[in-house]
């Protein structure tokens, strides 16, 4: 049964463990996954936590319903991020989870701080401290093949870092497979700063389901509908690549650092269909019908002999586009690398990108960064990559990230585009106002995917739109009217996806058809007997999101940080699809107002009295 | 009736592993599932399926006196009898083995890929 998987308490100074049972409670109210790592965090999070120190929880937990037939298999690790220095939280795909909560667990508490290096082994309710000094200096699939080879089972699943985290750059991201990352705020740093190379497991428990018969019946139903909507289709056939296309063709991309928000014709280099040569297959997810990502293998030229999956259009901005390179061979390989070493490609490539921008701008020059930081420039870029996984150099300085702004100084702290610290991503948020306010208000700072409202993409009635989001909403995507609301939406209910362990890409996010709270509701009291109405599940989704913010609140941050780059506000896109579109401060005013008011924050986006008190939160006032 | 397996369009999604001791056993174990997926998760070349071929000749049940159209229809099988499969074609855990008995005739394991890598041939 989920419901009788355990929480670990793992402490690497002691080398000790305690385990204790998730009250039901806990569960009915924070769900799992994202939900109890939040609520786990909180008891410990303040804005002298050092996320270096051994005192930083690393929680990793797995969703309520991972490793069970549903609509995804994640897990969430959290801490408090050494990138931005605020909340830290990544959700990862893969085998891992599930094969977590086979073995007995739902949450791993890791704190302390290991004096040699060391992996942990957890096998059916058992947790071993291992010796990891042979593991030193791997990559990430590396040391998961040694792990599996050093335990003679091929079926080991492991969550590793890279040299990029035992490094503590702190943008390092934990790896399973050859590519599923943890790979956002630096999670992989916080492993590294623990003396933790790994965690492997193998879990052989069974979970038993609460009504079977029906559970699959209604499992079968739900996923023959979910495989007929268009979006499914396309991701099974293209993954996220095809979303590069979209973005490109509406102006929607970040290029050169955010100078300009399309590359038109020349995107064909990059488009799903140019990945068509190297793919030998698609690969899932643990329990994923959906299988989106590619098999690729390069069979000739520079790059020839390179094997792995994706990339995904995430790597192919951030490693393409945005540093201004269109080789999509070296972005594959560039990619690899970054999942190698254990480098999250998104930050990367935003801090590259930065760098390439204050060289274009005369602020660095060769002398200081060793490469000619030209854009597109792909030698530089690779060297680059491996300066910064080893802290070597000028890698040394932008493995800080963010916090190197500090170090570069004399006004180049205006060319990284970031919010609470935390760099956008591979994307330019002036045409879509709703994306703009998602990013503004995430709790992990800039992040496309904390709500990801992309249903007004779509160009649906507005009465649709209206049916889902209790409110109406505009359906063009350039409008401000309702997005607050929209964005509120989705907020909540990505909380509860990552609680449950379900997948973006299977529930509502680019299909109105796509599963939302009922069909959790249902899945949920089927498998674990656990009876929880939508209205309750909305409130869970409040309930932790607002926890999330009262983590920022105890840092400081309120509503002037929740804001946008410079460059949004005042810089028109100058040219393509998107060309004129900026974000008018005042109409983000009012769209973030719309937003507090839904959560029940006051307008400087702090949770009133009234809302903590409604949520239980009473003793966050 | 068979399961013909196209291992080149397996995804790994454990899919089936899930659904087949579900449906026979009310829970979700793939150690117990007549088929098995060794997922080639770093590798990235193929994610192979594995179950029983349903031969003709059953060198599984050599030795045995039972009916073999009557054993053919059970789930869980001895593990002797694992031992003796040519083929490798029985998923041992503990004590027993798991067989794929088809799920008499409806096949929930070929009902849940979406791959396409598992199709029914008669
Ligand atoms: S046909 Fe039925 S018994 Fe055989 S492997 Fe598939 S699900 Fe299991
Ligand atoms: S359901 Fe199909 S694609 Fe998934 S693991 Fe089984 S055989 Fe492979």
């Amino acid at each position: 049964m989920v419901l009788s998987r355990k929480i670990a308490l793992i402490n690497l100074t002691k080398e000790s463990v305690r385990v204790s049972s998730i009250p039901l409670d806990l569960r009915r109210t924070f769900l799992g996954g994202r939900g109890i790592n939040m609520y786990l965090l909180s008891k410990v999070y303040s804005k002298t936590l050092d996320p270096l120190s051994p005192q930083n929880p690393l929680i990793f937990g797995a969703g309520l319903l991972t490793g069970t037939l549903g609509f995804g298999s994640r897990i969430n690790i959290t801490a408090k991020s050494p990138e931005s220095g605020y909340l830290g939280d990544s959700n990862m795909g893969g085998d891992f989870g599930a094969e977590l909560v086979q073995a007995g667990f739902s949450h791993l508490v890791v704190t302390g701080k290991s004096q040699k290096p060391v992996y942990l082994l957890i096998r059916d309710n058992e947790i071993e401290f291992r010796d990891a000094r042979s593991l030193m200096g791997l990559d990430t699939v590396e040391t998961q093949r040694r792990i599996r080879e050093e335990l003679g089972d091929e079926k080991i699943k492991v969550a590793s870092i890279g040299q990029a985290g035992e490094n503590l750059v702190r943008f390092a991201s934990i790896h399973t497979g050859m590519k599923n990352a943890a790979g956002r705020t630096g999670m992989g740093a916080v492993m590294g700063s623990k003396n933790l190379k790994a965690v492997a497991v193998r879990g052989t428990l069974g979970i038993t389901i609460s009504d079977p018969k029906h559970y699959l019946r209604y499992y079968l139903s739900e996923k023959k509908k979910l495989m007929e909507t268009k979006w499914v289709q396309a991701l099974g056939k293209y993954g996220t690549p095809i979303l590069f296309q979209y973005s490109n063709t509406m102006g929607f991309l970040s290029v050169r650092n955010n100078q300009w928000t399309t590359i038109g014709d020349q995107g064909y280099a990059l488009e799903a269909e140019a990945l068509e040569p190297y793919t030998t297959g698609m690969l899932s997810c643990f329990g994923c019908p959906a299988h989106c990502r590619h098999r690729y293998s390069i069979t000739e030229g520079r790059y020839k002999g390179a094997r792995g999956e994706g990339p995904e259009y995430a790597s192919l901005g951030s490693l393409g586009t945005k540093l201004g390179n269109l080789d999509l061979e070296h972005i594959i390989y560039a990619v690899d690398l970054c999942n190698r070493y254990g480098l999250d490609t998104i930050s990367t490539g935003s801090y590259i990108a930065w760098a390439m921008e204050l060289y274009q701008r005369g602020f660095l020059d060769q002398e200081q960064t060793g490469v000619p930081l030209h854009w597109g420039e792909g030698e530089a870029i690779l060297e680059l990559l491996h300066h910064i996984a080893h802290r070597k150099g000028f890698g040394k300085i932008l493995s800080e990230g963010s916090f190197a702004k500090k170090q570069l100084g004399k006004g180049s702290e205006a060319y990284l585009l970031d919010i609470k610290n935390f760099p956008i991503e591979m994307t330019d948020e002036r045409l879509s106002k709703s994306f703009a306010l998602g990013m503004a208000t995430s709790t992990r700072g800039a992040c496309h995917m904390r709500s990801r409202p992309s249903l007004d993409v779509l160009g649906l009635p507005e009465e649709v739109l209206k049916k889902i989001y209790g409110g109406p909403v505009s359906n063009q995507l350039s409008s401000y009217a309702g997005k607050g609301r929209m964005v509120w939406w989705h907020e909540l209910f990505n909380a509860v996806t990552d609680s449950l362990g379900f997948c973006r890409f299977l529930t509502i996010f680019s299909s109105p058809h796509a599963p939302s709270y009922r069909q959790f509701a249902r899945l949920i009291k089927l498998a674990t007997g656990l009876n929880l109405s939508v209205k309750e599940l909305k409130t869970a989704g409040e309930r932790i999101y607002t926890l999330e913010r009262m983590m920022l609140i105890r840092e400081g941050l309120s509503r002037k940080e929740d804001t946008l780059p410079k460059r949004y506000f005042d810089e028109p896109v100058p040219e393509g699809p998107a060309q004129g579109e900026v974000i008018l401060r005042e109409a983000f005013d009012q769209m973030l107002e719309e937003n507090y008011r839904l959560h029940g924050w006051n307008k400087n986006g702090v949770p009133k009295k009234g809302t903590l008190r409604r949520l239980g939160l009473d003793n966050e006032d | 009736m068979r399961i013909k397996v196209d291992a080149n369009k397996c995804s790994g999604c454990h899919l089936c592993e899930m659904v087949c001791s579900l449906s026979h056993l009310g829970i979700i174990h793939p150690e117990r599932s007549a088929i098995r997926i060794q997922k080639d998760d770093l590798q990235t070349s193929l994610n192979t399926p594995w179950l029983c071929k349903q031969c003709k000749i059953m060198k599984c049940l050599d030795g045995e006196k039972d009916v073999p159209a009557r054993e053919r229809k059970k789930f869980i099988w001895s593990t002797q009898r694992a031992e003796r499969c040519p083929f490798n074609g029985l998923n041992v855990f503990g004590e027993q083995a798991y067989h794929c008995d088809l799920c008499l005739g409806n096949p929930q394991c070929v009902k849940v890929c979406t791959s396409g890598a598992l199709t029914l041939s008669t």
